[in-house]
């Protein structure tokens, strides 16, 4: 029987996978398309997101040809960059440090299924097209960066699928770029699953650019494992609709999480932050920092979720977002939760959203700084705590530009 | 160097200066003192720029040119440096920073080269030595975390610093003990040259021990009402105000 519905209909847009290790989980995917919508905004998860722009987008689904000179997109110029341009796979072609593997995920054995349930899940397990998969073998240090590089090049609209591991003992670094080379309107979706062995270390940064008239939505599943530390700053500096699902599992003791945010948003940008971290072991510490400044008619939702499970003693859990409004138009939704099962546990979170601080600008005018040269002052040292965190040099330089192109803020710190 | 002429202002419809005149000279000292309520940090918010209150009548001449046409960056631009009853904590911008970036746009409003690193670096070390400001403070961020006494010596290291024509010192020595209340009034007797002026804003004679003016003025309902020597600050602090008001109303 054919489904009429809206989801449906955007499911038969898109060819079924040939990632034959995502074939296992189809049916699952296909029951959940089957018996659910697009969700409304009388969903918990999508209370602030719209999807109807989405479900009726018209995307050009014929691909350009991609140009394999003009591969200027990476953002660290010495990094080891892997380029999905419209859902094709360009992998590298020098030579990698020995102990790193870079390869397609369709000649992945398995991928490890996604444990979120929703609807973009469902669809990227039938539809994803392409991905990567790139392993660090045990007791690695990989010391360039490792970028994924993610362009929409054309009006593209797809499913991308990577699966990153880092084996015990080894350290790695990885970029995740988004940007896009065209105005028309675009949509991808890139699901990340990331495997952290036990003592090892990973750093992500994910920097995201794609223009102003594309829909961007992309999950990362993590697992970590004992006496790991993983790190993920998610850096939204442009992008119409852009949806962050980071979904972290934290599996061994001893192990630390940070995530950091920092999102700039102007015009009628759209950005939702939803994050989990679920501390199911004891002994272990997240950190999470999320700051935004919004200007113009933009939208911003965090929603961050921490779960202290009743094995999880001694977990220590701390959770912030912070908000400026620089224009009286922006909107911001910040919902911050707790729960918690274990009764030997330090946690703690908190929200706040608020304008810039009157005085301070009265106070830093009466010196002689132009009132433009007093925001860029306070906003640069309201974002300063999340730019530090920044481990790649490169990245802090494109934060920077990016800022001084959209915003007309000449930062520095 | 600055002429107050007529000076009506008001905050939220009600009027708090009611035809102020006043002028000071290159090389003067003058004392503004008053008791609550009776306009004086209003006057310094005026001067300064504060908008929220709305200047209704009257005209202030700052070495020719029009002060109240003047945005607040401007018209520190222009060499008029508030010094604030209440220094604002600014967590996250140092003061260093913060400094440097007031001192190139100064200098750029008045067609002047940026200051080197260098050069900076030893104006900070000579000026912060001049109200003993530890140099570590100086690199810390705005009067955050700043003892009473340090946010108003770092007011003086500022000036300091802006080398302004004008400054007007709003009750800078009010939460002052008597050893921050030497190493300020000292900052600003270092100093004071016959290029520039300084206006005292003060409740207590106090402060007066130690900077010493050429004229004290006596501001009350919004008008100054009595202008003297330093022997008028002396009578006041004896007599207290309501001599002031029983011989104006009378």
């Amino acid at each position: 029987m054919e489904n009429s519905n809206k989801l449906s209909q955007f499911s038969q847009r898109f060819a079924p996978t040939e990632i034959d290790a995502l074939l296992p989980m189809g049916d699952d995917a296909r029951a959940f398309i089957a018996e659910n919508d697009f969700p409304t905004t009388k969903v918990e998860r999508f209370k602030y997101t719209r999807l109807t722009k989405l479900a009726n987008a018209v995307f050009e689904a014929q691909k350009q040809e991609v140009n394999l000179e003009k591969r200027h997109e990476q953002i660290c110029p010495d990094s080891i960059a892997i380029y999905v341009v419209d859902g094709e796979v360009i992998l590298p072609e020098t030579s990698l440090p020995s102990g790193l593997a870079i390869d397609f995920i369709s000649s992945a054995q398995n991928v490890p299924n996604s444990s979120i349930k929703d609807v973009f899940a469902a669809l990227n397990t039938l539809h994803a097209q392409s991905g990567v998969r790139i392993k660090v073998a045990n007791n690695c240090i990989i010391e360039p960066v490792i970028e994924l590089v993610h362009v929409v090049n054309s009006s593209y609209a797809g499913f991308t699928r990577n699966h990153l591991s880092v084996g015990e003992n080894a350290q790695a670094k990885f970029v995740l770029t988004y940007v896009s080379k065209h105005s028309n309107t675009g949509f991808s979706h890139v699901h990340t699953s990331i495997e952290v062995a036990k003592h090892a270390h990973v750093q992500v940064e994910k920097v995201q650019m794609e223009s102003a008239e594309n829909f961007s939505f992309s999950d990362e599943e993590v697992w970590q494992d004992a006496d790991s530390v993983f790190q993920i700053n998610t850096l939204t500096l442009d992008g119409h609709l852009v949806r962050n699902d980071l979904h972290i599992q934290v599996l061994g003791e001893h192990s630390e999480t940070h995530l950091n945010g920092l999102y700039m948003l102007n015009g009628q940008q759209h950005v939702a932050n939803y994050t989990t971290v679920d501390h199911q072991v004891a002994n272990c510490q997240s950190n999470e920092l999320y700051k935004g400044i919004m200007d113009d008619k933009s939208v911003s939702v965090f929603n961050g979720k921490v779960f202290v499970r009743q094995d999880a003693q001694k977990t220590n859990a701390f959770q912030s977002n912070a908000n400026v409004l620089i224009s009286e138009d922006a909107s911001v939704n910040s919902k911050p939760e707790l729960e918690i099962y274990a009764d030997d546990v330090k946690c703690s979170h908190g929200s706040t959203t608020g304008q810039l601080d009157d005085e301070a600008l009265f106070y830093l005018r009466a010196r002689g700084i132009s009132e433009k040269g007093a925001t860029q002052l306070l906003l640069t040292a309201f974002m300063s705590d999340v730019l530090e965190k920044i481990s790649v040099p490169a990245v802090k330089e494109k934060v920077f530009e990016v800022i001084n192109e959209r915003f007309n803020w000449d930062l520095s710190l | 160097m600055i002429k107050i002429e007529n000076l009506h202002a008001s905050i939220n419809g009600k009027e708090i200066l009611k035809g102020l005149n006043l002028v000071v000279n290159a090389g003067e000292v003058h004392a503004i003192m008053g008791p609550n309520g009776a306009g004086k940090s209003t006057l310094a918010s005026v001067l300064a720029g504060r908008e929220d209150y709305e200047v209704t009548a009257g005209s202030v001449d700052f070495d020719g040119t029009d002060l109240l046409e003047l945005s607040t960056e401007d018209r520190a631009r222009e060499g008029l440096f508030l010094a604030f009853q209440y220094p604002v904590e600014i967590p996250g911008v140092s003061n260093v920073n913060f400094l440097r970036t007031a001192l190139n746009e100064i200098r750029e409003y008045r067609g002047q080269e940026s200051i080197s690193a260098k050069d900076f670096m030893s104006m900070v070390r000579e000026k912060s030595a001049i109200v003993e400001l530890d140099s570590k403070l100086a690199s810390r961020a705005v009067n955050e975390g700043f003892s009473g006494g340090e946010k108003k010596r770092n007011e003086i290291f500022q000036m300091a610093m802006l080398e302004p024509k004008l400054a007007v010192l709003d009750e800078t020595d009010s939460g002052l003990d008597i050893d921050a209340l030497r190493i300020v009034a000292n900052g600003v007797n270092t100093l004071k040259s016959d290029k520039n002026a300084t206006i005292v804003i003060t409740h207590y004679q106090r402060l007066l021990d130690y900077i010493v003016p050429d004229f004290v003025h006596v501001l009350y309902n919004g008008r100054i009402v009595m202008t003297g020597t330093k022997d008028l600050a002396l009578e006041l602090e004896e007599k207290g105000y309501d001599w002031i008001k029983d011989s104006i109303e009378a």
